[in-house]
């Protein structure tokens, strides 16, 4: 349909084409033949203009002719009349018509001539015929003054005989004077030429050496390139019988009309040319404004169309502008439906998952509720029944936790935390947190780290620990069991000095993900719905919420998987780097300037090396025990002694204590799951540190061996909370009294108030030190947890500002636990309470209280 | 923004169309006498000057360099020059020098281009004006002067010193080995091989300027021996015959003629260049005698197909170039004799000749004046840098040379013997001594 309209539009605009094609043919044609009629008209009446120039000119020659002969015959009867007619002759003046006049007495072959000398008729010829009003002419001759002229003889009667005849010598010069000075503004060329001799006996002034005048009709002929035979022939033909010529020929390369034009019945002609276009000057005149009109008419037509033309150019650009931009808002009102469509079926989906999802360890812990109830007097079913309702009631925890962190980022309410941070800290809690559920799972889960330069950066700690949970529970939840799981941080070429670029891989050999599934798996509210997955509980938020992270924070995420190969997960961020001073300092006043590296893969002395980089200190490598043995004995002093403990084992840590002074630490660096290193570590002076090697953890190594404490696996101190008391605000009756059994298991005591305002009261009416930390929850009614916080805070009491405050909240987010340290509290801990991560705060806190 | 641009455009032209429209219409008042009168009358001044015969798409730039000064002297002096030309159409007709002696004689004209015969005789008659007044004179070489000195009076002055040589088809020399001649022994050889060679006549001639190769041979050492004033004083004096002079070069031309190196018939009746040019320009002829201009000029020689040199003209002191004085002459009497003579003031300055050589490529008779030559007249012009040259005129000689020998020539052409050829140099020499 469209091809076909195509077709239609363009042979509407050719034959729009040819119209004003034909249009402009005929216009053309009938413009061109006015022109000719025009050219055609001036030309004729021009050459009649000629014509009758030259016949003027004829008529004008032919008059002095006349009076010439009737000059002469006026002589002759003076003659006739005089007593001496020789006399007469001699007394007689030459001027500027006749050069002389001459005499011969009939009889006599010799006469006399006005300039004294004898004459005779030798050398004059007459036989040529010509006569003027019947006196003969003579043919031209160069005369004695070197000039053209001629001769007419007449007889010189008295009473009827003749006395003798009268010679006149006329020359051509006298004609010159009474012929225009030019016609056709001077573009006329105009000889005169004797018949007979056809030799020009009178040239145009001013012509000569400029024009190259012509000295007779083969010159002229010659000279202008008249080689026509035919013209010739004719114009002889003419000459011979005295009739006019006229013809067109080019002279020097100019249009011209080439005259010969009898005069005195052919005894002489005028002989020239004049330019076509001098003789068709208005002609042209009127040619060139015709030329002039049209070609205006037609600029101005043109210019219309032009006009025209650009004008609808520009309305229909506006017009296609315009459909573009409908079709634009169209195509994204479509899409826009689509998307809400989508969006409405992925949020209904959602609920639908959520529904069953949060049913069914809902279900669990009511199931397993009204299990314990009946199986109350058996302690080993209520022992497997609160297990089970506290991995239901933590599943469910998890499923709530992700529902609000996607609502949050939705709605654009995130910020991060932008704070100092070691990225060994990140690493090893991660760690600490993969490690197990991967050796649940029978998994092997290593952590490799190389090129970073810099361990202390600036960022969100808790949303990096989220990305790398996120993405690590996946691959442990994803991969079966005995599956390999890596986490590979890769210090990248950085761009700018000031951050650190950052690529971090998180790699499985797991189920792996369909093309299909790459594509959706940052949406939110999808999840992989197969066989496989459903195995794995999920929200199918997690990575939604990790892409939003990693953007925020200015990075990139792709994944690359197949199915039964694994996915691979790259996430790259560049983290401001953070001058750390104290750390060089560190160094410096332990004296520590150059220490050893043995054993271990080249690519993890490397990454020691760029490590250790910016803490002035040298870092010698050797591959093994015995290249560094050489170099020890080699006289290098090293202050410490780094061995790859996989690479180099018990042999050479023996090797090396044994040749190094005691004062020297040996520190084995080791996996998280080292075995057989009991022996190493009993070792003057030896201890281990777990992989990735980061100098923060050595640094704190170093300074536990130098200060004397113990390596091995740290003990589960917890802290305990035992004869501790705690004054709690909670409005919520339930939660205060699990909160208050909770605590009276661990040994402690709880003393309720049911709002902010009670628990400050409560708290200044204390005895200092009555309690040794207040649990805060944060909405109450009366008074919330942060105006209470602020309002013991602000006690003029001693224990005032030192008393432990613990935020105690449902509200989980980073910024609820950034609002609960700004309102003075010293630490924060989400609801449903875990005890152990209580005690955990608890603990640091007190250890914090014992530092100051 | 395009579009705006072009309709911005489209509209600036409509508006200039409009605007010459309207120009168009505008009214002219007109007068009422339709005649237009004409100023002051015009001043006229005669030129009678030889016509070349023309082609009719060659350049003649002899005639456009000399048009070119009297164009100056029009401007400058606001006059209309008005040219007359005469050039014989055969032998029978009177020659250019006849005509222009009638003329002179007859005041016909104001102006005369004059060759160095005529230049004598009517200075000789009176019938020229002195020139030695002119601003312009001061200019000339001292040569110049002398040979247009007649009785004490500067009566022409030449826009170029003419200069004749041989002019030879280097190509045709190069194929048969031949140097180019220095000597008339060395030229007969060189026309021996050339006729053997199936050239018959290996010389181009007509019947003005065969008297070239006499004038070469008979004034070498009068002319470059030191001893220039005295010999022409024993001539003037009759101590001296111009007949010894005079015989080595005709017998030299009785040689050539003998010899057939020279067709006589031809020559005796033909024209300058006209006769032998179409053979020369065609490299059927190795040797033609010409003058420098005709080397510049395509109407002559100035364009040929093969290699061409201009040499000086066989002799005891080897090649010499002969140089006659033309003239342009003031009539004494003619009507318009001040304004002719200021005309010629303008024609010959400085100014004019600088024009004139430049656009010639000629010899300047000002000592003021240089340009360069065209090549192949280098050979020529190194001889007359060096000094080495003979007149073809000379006014200081009582027997005029240039117009008598070419004269005498032609008798010889004619079938006379050197004899009689130098019988008549004593007639005319005998002649002048009686004269004064």
């Amino acid at each position: 349909m469209k091809e076909m309209s195509n077709k239609q539009k363009k042979w509407k605009g050719l034959s729009l084409l040819f119209s004003i094609i034909l249009i402009f043919c005929i216009f053309g044609a009938i413009v061109f033949s006015v022109s000719q009629k025009i050219s055609m008209e001036m030309s004729a009446s021009a050459i009649q203009n000629l014509s009758e120039s030259l016949d003027l000119i004829q008529s004008t020659i032919e008059a002095i002719l006349r009076s010439e002969a009737e000059f002469q015959e006026l002589i002759a009867q003076e003659i006739a009349q005089s007593d001496d007619p020789e006399e007469y002759i001699c007394g007689s003046k030459s001027n500027r018509t006749v050069a002389k006049i001459s005499l011969i007495l009939s009889g006599e072959t010799e006469g006399i001539s006005s300039t004294g000398e004898r004459f005779t008729e030798e050398g004059l010829d007459f036989s040529a015929g010509g006569t003027v009003i019947g006196l003969p002419v003579s043919r031209s001759y160069l005369n004695y003054m070197g000039t053209w002229s001629y001769t007419m003889k007449c007889p010189v009667e008295r009473d009827g005989r003749v006395l003798g005849t009268l010679y006149a010598e006329y020359v051509y010069d006298a004609i010159d004077q009474s012929l225009p000075d030019g016609f056709y503004n001077k573009q006329a060329s105009l000889y005169i030429m004797d018949a007979e001799s056809q030799r020009f006996v009178l040239k145009p002034k001013g012509m000569g050496q400029r024009s190259a005048g012509h000295l007779n009709l083969a010159d002229f002929y010659r000279a202008n390139n008249i080689q026509d035979q035919e013209i010739q022939a004719e114009v002889e033909d003419c000459l011979r019988t005295g009739q006019n010529v006229l013809f067109y020929h080019d002279i020097r390369e100019v249009h011209a009309l080439n005259y010969m034009w009898a005069v005195n019945g052919g005894t002489i002609f005028l002989v020239g040319y004049v330019p076509v276009e001098a003789i068709q000057q208005e002609g042209r005149t009127v040619n060139q404004n015709i030329i002039i009109v049209v070609v205006s008419l037609l600029t101005a037509f043109f210019l219309c169309i032009a006009l025209y033309y650009l004008n609808w150019r520009q309305q229909d650009k506006l017009r296609r502008e315009r459909e573009e931009e409908r079709r634009r808002y169209n195509q994204q009102l479509a899409e826009a439906l689509q998307a809400a469509q989508i969006a409405s079926e992925s949020k209904t989906t959602f609920l639908s998952n959520m529904s069953h999802d949060i049913r069914t360890p809902m279900n669990a812990v009511l199931g397993f509720t009204m299990l314990l109830d009946r199986d109350a007097e058996n302690p080993a079913k209520v022992r497997e029944y609160t297990k089970k309702i506290t991995a239901s009631g933590q599943h469910l925890l998890s499923l709530i936790n992700d529902i609000l962190d996607v609502s949050k980022i939705e709605s654009g309410k995130v910020a991060l935390n932008l704070e100092k941070f070691a990225l060994s800290d990140v690493v090893s809690s991660v760690d600490a947190i993969i490690q197990p559920m991967a050796k649940a799972k029978r998994q092997e889960f290593h952590v490799e780290v190389t090129g970073i330069h810099r361990e202390h950066l600036v960022g969100d700690e808790t949303r990096i620990n989220q990305i790398l949970i996120n993405l690590l529970s996946n691959a442990v939840k994803y991969t079966p069991v005995g599956g390999h799981i890596r986490l590979r941080m890769i210090g990248l070429k950085q761009r700018s000095s000031q951050y650190e670029h950052i690529r971090i891989e998180v790699e499985d050999d797991g189920y792996g993900m369909t093309p299909e599934y790459l594509k959706t798996i940052f949406d939110p509210f999808t999840r992989a719905e197969n066989s496989t997955t459903n195995k794995v509980q999920g929200t199918g938020l997690g990575m939604a919420i990790t892409k939003s992270i990693v953007e925020l924070m200015g990075g990139t995420i792709e994944v690359t998987s197949e199915v039964d190969r694994g996915s691979l997960f790259r996430v790259d961020l560049e983290l401001r780097v953070l001058e750390d001073a104290a750390d060089r300092q560190f160094w410096e006043q332990r004296g520590v300037s150059r220490i050893l590296a043995v054993g271990g893969s080249a690519e993890g002395r490397e990454s020691i090396l760029a490590l250790m980089q910016d803490t002035g200190v040298r870092l010698d490598t050797a591959s093994n025990a015995e290249r560094a043995l050489e170099q020890i004995r080699g006289g290098a002093e090293f202050q410490v002694v780094l061995l790859d403990w996989e690479g180099c084992g018990l042999p050479a840590a023996r090797l090396l204590r044994e040749n190094l002074p005691d004062t020297i630490p040996i520190v084995l660096l080791a996996e998280f799951d080292a075995e057989g290193m009991e022996k190493a570590l009993q070792l003057r002076g030896t201890d281990c540190l777990t992989k990735p090697f980061f100098v923060s953890a050595l640094r704190i190594k170093l300074e536990e061996l130098w200060s004397g404490k113990a390596c091995g696996p740290e003990a589960e101190e917890d802290g305990s909370l035992h004869g501790m008391r705690f004054l709690a605000a909670e409005d919520n009756e339930i939660n205060a009294e699990i909160l208050t059994e909770l605590l009276e298991i661990e040994g402690a005591s709880c003393e309720i108030a049911a709002n902010g305002q009670l628990a400050v009261e409560r708290f200044r009416c204390s005895e200092p030190g009555e309690f040794d930390a207040i649990l805060m929850d944060v909405q109450m009614p009366v008074m919330n947890g942060h105006e209470a916080a602020r309002a013991i805070r602000s006690m003029d009491r001693e224990d005032a500002g030192r008393v432990p405050i613990i935020a105690m909240t449902a509200n989980a987010f980073a910024e609820d636990e950034k609002a609960a340290l700004d309102a003075g509290m010293d630490a924060h801990v989400p609801k449903p309470l875990n005890m152990e991560q209580l005690k955990k705060v608890i603990r640091q806190l007190g250890e914090r209280k014992e530092s100051l | 923004m395009k579009n705006i641009r072009g309709q911005r455009w489209v509209s600036a032209c409509l508006a200039a169309l409009t605007v010459v429209s309207l120009a168009g219409c505008g009214g002219h008042e007109d007068p009422k006498n339709l005649i237009r009168q004409d100023g002051e009358e015009e001043r006229v001044v005669n030129l009678f000057s030889p016509m070349e015969k023309t082609d009719p798409d060659a350049e003649n730039v002899a005639r456009t360099a000399s048009d070119l000064t009297v164009a100056m002297a029009e401007e400058a002096l606001n006059v209309t020059m008005v040219y007359r030309t005469y050039t014989a159409e055969n032998e029978q007709d009177k020659t250019y020098d006849e005509v222009c002696m009638d003329r002179a004689r007859n005041n016909m004209d104001d102006l005369y281009l004059l060759n160095p015969d005529t230049i004598l005789a009517l200075g000789a008659e009176g019938k020229l004006m002195d020139l030695s007044g002119l601003d312009s004179a001061k200019n000339l070489r001292e040569i110049i002067r002398t040979a247009n000195t007649v009785d004490g009076k500067l009566v022409a002055i030449p826009q170029e010193v003419v200069a004749y040589g041989l002019f030879v088809n280097v190509e045709l020399f190069e194929r048969y080995h031949l140097a180019l001649p220095e000597t008339p022994e060395e030229f007969l050889e060189c026309c021996r091989v050339f006729q053997e060679n199936g050239i018959d006549t290996p010389i181009g001639a007509n019947r003005w300027w065969l008297e070239t190769f006499v004038f070469a041979q008979a004034y070498a050492d009068l002319y470059n021996g030191g001893n220039t004033q005295a010999e022409i004083a024993a001539l003037n004096s009759g101590k001296a015959r111009y007949s010894d002079y005079m015989r080595s070069g005709f017998e030299f031309l009785q040689t050539l003629i003998d010899r057939g190196y020279i067709d006589v018939e031809k020559a005796a009746a033909g024209e300058a260049i006209e006769t032998e040019g179409a053979d020369f320009l065609a490299g059927k002829t190795p040797i033609v005698m010409a003058y420098w201009g005709a080397a510049n000029t395509e109407t002559a020689y100035g364009k040929t197909d093969f290699e061409m040199k201009v040499i000086g003209f066989p002799s005891s002191r080897g090649q010499m170039p002969v140089m006659p004085m033309t003239g342009l002459a003031v009539g004494a009497d003619a009507e318009h004799r001040e304004d002719a003579a200021r005309v010629l003031d303008v024609m010959v300055s400085d100014e004019a000749l600088q024009v004139y050589s430049e656009t010639n490529r000629v010899i300047s008779p000002s000592k003021n004046v240089k340009v360069d030559c065209v090549p192949a007249l280098e050979p020529l012009n190194d001889r007359i840098e060096e000094g080495i040259y003979v007149l073809g005129s000379n006014a200081g000689m009582n027997v005029e040379q240039w117009g008598n020998t070419c004269l005498i020539v032609r008798r010889l052409l004619g079938g006379a013997s050197v004899e009689e050829c130098m019988a008549a140099f004593d007639e005319l020499q005998d002649a002048a001594l009686n004269k004064t």
